[in-house]
């Protein structure tokens, strides 16, 4: 066995445990290098993984092709974003922050083995790790009520989405007397027809990982735990639990249950459109912007379900490209929004009015994520959503194109609200703000990537499509 | 006689887990799930999983249910702290979830027909040997990544439950 392709995770799960002994060794806590040192073990995992090679182990147990190789790139780039702009938060509001970025890494290193899992016992415990350490960190300021309610909250009803997904692996298991993905596949296809039973299980596992995605209506927790949350943490929340969540759903659905699609495909579709719906409407209400990019973020997995509900490899393609584009755009946005809490302590919508005098750097740079949102051309959000509603498209699924259309209309008037707050109202101070460097360092890759995927996707696509290959359509 | 031992059981188990939910006082209900629990382990026992039985008393009717009294009797709950406002509109809510359930269990386990049967365990192997034996070797891996699990936990109890102010 080439026990070879596990090493970037278990040197994220090393680099963890050092830097957290190293953090109950050092005699004073120094934040800012505890999260460089996080930051260069992210790093460090993520070259490493450039030279896994293609493989499995344990007996399809744990594998690595280029769809897991892919995911893991997504979780790892997401942390990196986060851990460069909450460098300052942290050494302003936290304490314990040896273990907050120890849990960050703890976390990705659970969704590493998510996107691996080729087998359900194992998916199921990989995901217990990253949600288990996101829970722990969405408390993590508790001294602050809003953020303990929040992971109280996510802990609550995380563990009754979890209950519900086991079910549904459980049942999935007696149906076909096996754990292995693969295997399962292969047993349904050869059972043919389905029983009442595999409805059950899809229906368990839609709402599980619902649940985990924030697609309405299982989107309950979404804008609490995201308000309280300390603002990293929710921006780490929005793209990598996201982004964990549809791995482990493509994978099952797109290798296990493909034999028994049309069984499926409708009951995405239904979560599709309410996650669309639901997302955009109630988010032109929100006064808070992190309540906003909540709905936003449940809209936005309405998109990508659009796709997943055509059930081709364009689906998976544009997937990818979707969560890269949306990964940068979203952390961006969030990094914009603790700089913004750092200098003047407030998160509302109203307070952004005037940006534009106090820091123009900070309004464009806001300015480009929201228009990567919206899905405008020349940022990565257009190619997302381009490829997104193509692949729909392609399958002949009108309907769910013509509802995505309408709602990222909608969602054009509270995305451009706040621009527009920014851009055009008087400043109610004249009080400068000065970025540290490390958020600037964050902005800036966020907003390279953003106009990069938009100007060039070329790269991107083709990286999009070699994850797809590994499902047989 | 193996049934008998059987029916002896089942009915322990629900008419505890029936206690369990009817029981005003928390610690009376609590109790009550100890039995049903250990209950549960005679049935394991009964099938031959010697070790899950074995488990089951000192994980549930152990651990958990030690844990759960601290709980109840550190909160030290009245019994007016129980009472609901909605009580009606949950009962009633509950009683059409209940049916509701009731409903898709018989429609499962009347067109239940499994595909291919589960391994079972090799029973020559005696009972714990062989499930250290999965564990330890095909379940080497899940087994693994739960001891992290339990590491990520724990961190966060550390920090959730800890003073200290500064250093």
């Amino acid at each position: 066995m080439d026990y070879s392709l596990l090493i970037p995770e278990v040197v994220l799960f090393v680099w963890a445990l050092v830097l957290l002994l190293y953090n109950a060794s050092a005699k004073t806590e120094n934040p800012r290098a505890i999260g460089l040192f996080a930051l260069i073990g992210l790093v460090a995992a993520f070259v490493i993984l450039w030279f896994v090679p293609d493989g499995s182990l344990f007996g399809k147990t744990f594998i690595s092709d280029t769809y897991a190789r892919g995911f893991k790139m997504i979780f790892l780039l997401a942390a990196i974003v986060t851990v460069i702009g909450s460098v300052d938060f942290a050494s302003k509001h936290m304490k314990h922050t040896g273990e907050f970025y120890s849990l960050i890494m703890l976390c990705v290193t659970g969704m590493m083995f998510l996107a691996s899992a080729g087998e359900l016992i194992s998916l199921y415990v990989a995901l217990e790790l990253s949600t288990i350490s996101l829970y722990i960190l969405a408390a993590f300021l508790k001294k602050d009520l809003k953020s303990t309610e929040a992971g109280l909250k996510y802990l609550i009803l995380g563990a009754a989405s979890s209950g519900i997904l086991l079910y549904g692996l459980s049942l999935l298991y007696g149906l076909t007397g096996s754990t292995v993905l693969d295997e399962i596949g292969y047993r349904l296809f050869l059972n043919e027809g389905t029983t009442i039973a595999a409805v059950f299980a899809i229906v368990m596992f839609v709402a599980g990982f619902g649940f985990k995605l924030a697609a309405a209506p299982f989107h309950m927790w979404a804008p609490d735990v995201y308000e309280g949350a300390p603002t990293p943490v929710t921006a780490f929340l929005s793209v990598a639990s996201k982004a964990a969540g549809l791995v482990a759903f493509v994978r099952l659905f797109f290798n296990s249950l493909l034999a028994i699609k049309p069984e499926w495909v409708v009951i995405v579709e239904i979560v599709a459109i309410l996650a669309m719906v639901v997302g955009n409407v109630v988010a032109l209400l929100q006064k808070n912007i992190k309540r906003m990019l909540a709905y936003s973020s449940i809209a936005q997995v309405g998109y990508v379900l659009v796709a997943l509900s055509a059930g081709i490899d364009l689906s998976v393609t544009s997937m990818m490209i979707f969560l890269l584009a949306y990964l940068f755009a979203n952390i961006g946005a969030f990094i914009v929004v603790i700089a913004f809490s750092n200098a003047t302590g407030s998160d509302n919508i109203e307070d952004y009015s005037g940006l534009w005098k106090r820091k123009p750097s900070l309004a464009i740079v806001m300015t480009i994520y929201m228009l990567s949102l919206v899905g405008i051309p020349l940022t990565g959000g257009f190619i997302a959503k381009y490829f997104l509603f193509g692949a729909a498209v392609k399958e002949g699924l009108y309907t769910l194109v013509v509802i995505a259309i309408l709602t990222s209309v909608i969602s054009l008037f509270y995305y451009m609200n706040v621009v527009r707050i920014m851009m055009f109202r008087p400043a109610p101070s004249a009080d400068k703000i000065a970025l540290p460097w490390m958020i600037k360092l964050g902005l800036a890759i966020s907003v390279i990537m953003v106009l990069l995927i938009g100007i060039w996707p070329g790269p991107f696509y083709a990286w999009g499509q070699l994850a797809s290959t590994i499902f047989h359509f | 006689m193996a049934n008998v031992i059987f029916y002896i059981l089942a009915i322990i188990v629900l008419a505890c887990g029936f206690m369990v939910v009817t029981r005003k006082n928390a610690i009376n209900a609590a109790l009550y799930l100890v039995v049903a629990m250990a209950a549960i382990a005679g049935l394991f026992a009964q099938l031959g999983s010697l070790f899950i039985a074995a488990l089951q008393v000192i994980v549930y009717a152990g651990a958990i249910i030690v844990l759960f009294l601290f709980v109840i009797m550190m909160l030290n709950l009245k019994r007016d702290e129980f009472g609901f406002d909605s009580r009606l509109f949950q009962r009633l809510f509950g009683l059409i979830l209940g049916i509701i359930f009731i409903i898709q269990l018989i429609l499962i386990v009347s067109r239940f027909r499994p595909g291919l049967p589960a391994q079972a365990i090799d029973p020559a192997m005696g009972n714990a040997a062989a499930m250290s034996k999965k564990l330890f070797m095909q379940y080497l891996y899940p087994f693994e990544i739960v001891s992290v699990l339990l590491l990520a936990a724990l961190i966060g109890a550390v920090v959730m439950a800890s003073k200290r102010k500064d250093r």
